[in-house]
């Protein structure tokens, strides 16, 4: 009896010991204007729930520095991360050391490739976005004519599901042709490709539609010059709120951006990993968590904000009872 | 203490200072000894286990760009290799279905092949190695982006990562592998002829080249070695992500000259340092792993690793400068 006694309390002593406590930290991989208008929803978290959240900005977008980070982390005694996979293949590999050591993940931003050691992935549902992007420019294009498709870089699995969005949306649509340019990887790539492409068809592009943020900024600048100069309007359709974007649309060079909600990545993804702390478990069938985008004109470019806010609200209501079980 | 032992120990400092590797050896222990008592959790298993991961992966690497670098050249396309191979033994285990094991020979194979294409160029044609491998990454890059089109292979096999993720009593698989390479290293440029001759062709190839060394073909043959250690550095990157990424070697430029050069191995040529290789492998993770650990701001980890690399070569530089003057006395 005693036996049984004295190995109670050492089994006790030992789950004490092995059920840390939750430390949350948020990873990203590298400087970048996305994460800056994620960390806010982030901060909005911490003041909301009086947690501290450990933030740390990686050097570079490669998988081996996103590796030495975040376990780095884990060794200090983080075990609850939100994290931007650099690499959504190579990134399971990590998460499950994480996973194994009793930890959790939530990435946000983007998915890693499914099946996943990940609880969840709070993002945007980029081939939805392209999508509607892709209709409301075909729409202004009045249904026919030549657009130009600025793709990012064809590594990123978010590309190829952009591209493929964009393609469906076109088989409706049989008097517009498209021209495809993919692999552009730095502002600059972008513009020298987006004139390029206006150059070659002397004039008969009459739409661009650009599905990543590096594109959209040179696209927003490419249309303001190429308006001034030439007075002729190409329609063009990005994606993210920088301000140089939302500039461009206030003054009617860009027609619209897709707004995504940076803002609920952060907040929401930090939400989910709180109830996953509290021993909740995630709804088999709801790894993707939608966080909805908006999109934006000249008509509600001063307040599209709220929209995004609503949506945020919603998804935070709806993540408990939808999203994880008891 | 005796006028003796005072001898004795100046005399091993005397020595300690000849060696090329020293800097590496002091700023690593220095670092060391700085993030154990500057951070709690620095010693805990799982981190010197991450730590000293990562630095294997950085030996192989850099074991890559020093096999050209003694002979006076260098291997921009070190990264390149290391994505083609990834790339083979990717497409073969998941596309082609290959046994991995075959795989994994294609994917050495591969390496190999691309070693010996910069060596035919730089000693047939006497070409400047700067030029052969930076036209040859570009090669290398596309067939890397032309046959994945982007994707990672993910279907490799569990087993595949036992050498990358297990350990033998708390120590990496990989550590082990990577003190085999380095007794093999130090064996091969201490005791065998081949070793001697591909450092007297770096030393001074015209020399050399007088004292009867066919210096082409030590440039062929230090070209194809270097593929080969651009390929198991692929092979045990596989191994530790489970994955196949085309994106494999886009950074390993920057590894590889980073701890060539801490490591003692001169980049005229001629020298090498396998101890050298363990320590500035480890500096080299140690500095990542530790500026994380110490809440440094990350944002300026380059600043800190050119700042470290340049102290190390000034070190070098005094080093060199006070073991002149003492073997003059």
């Amino acid at each position: 009896m005693r036996k049984l006694f004295a190995l109670a309390i050492v089994l006790v002593a030992a789950t004490v010991a092995f059920a840390a406590p939750a430390k949350m930290a948020w990873y990203v991989s590298a400087p970048h204007p996305y994460f800056d208008a994620v960390r806010l929803g982030v901060e909005a978290f911490e003041k909301d729930y009086g947690v501290t959240i450990k933030k740390q900005v990686g050097p570079d977008w490669n998988m081996d520095s996103e590796n030495t980070g975040v376990l780095a982390l884990a060794a200090d005694g983080y075990n609850f991360f939100s994290v931007y996979p650099s690499d959504a293949s190579a990134a399971n590999g990590l998460y499950d050391e994480i996973v194994k050591k009793g930890g959790k993940v939530v990435n946000f931003g983007a998915s890693t490739f499914e099946p996943t050691p990940a609880s969840f992935a709070v993002m945007t549902d980029v081939k939805a976005a392209a999508m509607k992007a892709a209709e409301f420019l075909i729409g202004k294009m009045g249904g026919k004519g030549t657009m130009v498709n600025l793709l990012e870089v064809l590594e990123d699995p978010n590309t190829k599901l952009r591209k493929d969005g964009v393609a469906e949306v076109l088989k409706k649509y049989p008097n517009v042709k498209m021209i495809e340019v993919a692999g552009v990887k730095s502002e600059q790539e972008a513009a020298e490709k987006i004139e390029g492409a206006v150059a070659s068809n002397g004039g008969f592009v009459n739409g661009i539609l650009c599905t990543g943020f590096v594109p959209t900024m040179a696209l927003s600048k490419f249309l303001t010059d190429y308006e001034m100069k030439s007075k002729k309007h190409i329609f063009g359709v990005g994606i993210d709120d920088d301000p140089v974007i939302l500039g461009a649309i206030s003054q009617g060079y860009l027609d619209a951006t897709i707004a995504q909600n940076t803002f609920g990545h952060g907040y929401l993804s930090m939400l989910a990993l709180k109830y996953l702390s509290e021993g909740m478990k995630p709804t088999a069938g709801k790894y993707k968590v939608d966080s909805g985008v908006v999109l934006v004109t000249k008509a509600n470019v001063s307040t599209y904000k709220a929209d995004l806010t609503k949506v945020t609200q919603a998804i935070k209501a709806d993540l408990p009872k939808i999203y994880l079980t008891k | 203490m005796s006028e003796q032992d005072k001898g004795g120990i100046a005399g091993l400092l005397r020595a300690f200072t000849r060696r090329t590797d020293a800097s590496a050896i002091v700023a690593t222990t220095v670092l060391f000894v700085l993030f154990s008592l500057g951070t709690q959790n620095f010693l805990t298993p799982f981190n010197q286990f991450n730590v000293w991961r990562a630095a294997s992966q950085n030996v192989f690497i850099a074991l890559g760009q020093a096999l050209v670098v003694i002979v006076g050249g260098m291997n921009l396309s070190l990264g390149a290799i290391g994505g083609l191979t990834v790339v083979v033994i990717g497409h073969s285990i998941e596309i082609l279905g290959i046994e991995p094991w075959i795989a994994v020979i294609l994917g050495l194979a591969t390496g190999v092949l691309c070693g010996l294409f910069n060596g035919f160029f730089i000693s047939r044609f006497k070409l400047n190695s700067f030029v052969v491998t930076l036209a040859s990454s570009f090669i290398f890059q596309g067939l890397v982006n032309g046959i994945s089109q982007g994707r990672p292979y993910s279907k490799i096999p569990r087993e595949f990562t036992r050498l990358g993720k297990g350990d033998v009593l708390g120590v990496p698989n990989m550590v082990f592998l990577m003190c085999f390479a380095l007794v093999v290293v130090y064996l091969a440029f201490r005791y065998s002829l081949l070793g001697r001759k591909l450092l007297a062709t770096g030393g001074n190839a015209e020399a050399a080249r007088l004292s009867g060394i066919k210096t082409g073909r030590m440039l062929l043959l230090a070209n194809t070695l270097s593929g080969l250690f651009a390929s198991i550095a692929a092979c045990l990157w596989i191994s530790r992500m489970g994955t196949a990424q085309p994106a494999t070697g886009g950074d390993w430029l920057i590894v590889s000259f980073a701890v060539t050069v801490i490591g003692g191995t001169a980049l005229s040529g001629g020298t090498i340092s396998a101890l050298g290789f363990l320590f500035s492998g480890l500096l080299m993770a140690l500095l990542r792993n530790g500026l994380i650990m110490l809440g440094v701001n990350v944002y300026f980890e380059s600043t800190f690793l050119g700042c470290i690399i340049l102290l190390a070569v000034l070190v070098e530089w005094l080093r060199a400068g006070v073991a002149g003057k003492s073997r003059r006395l």
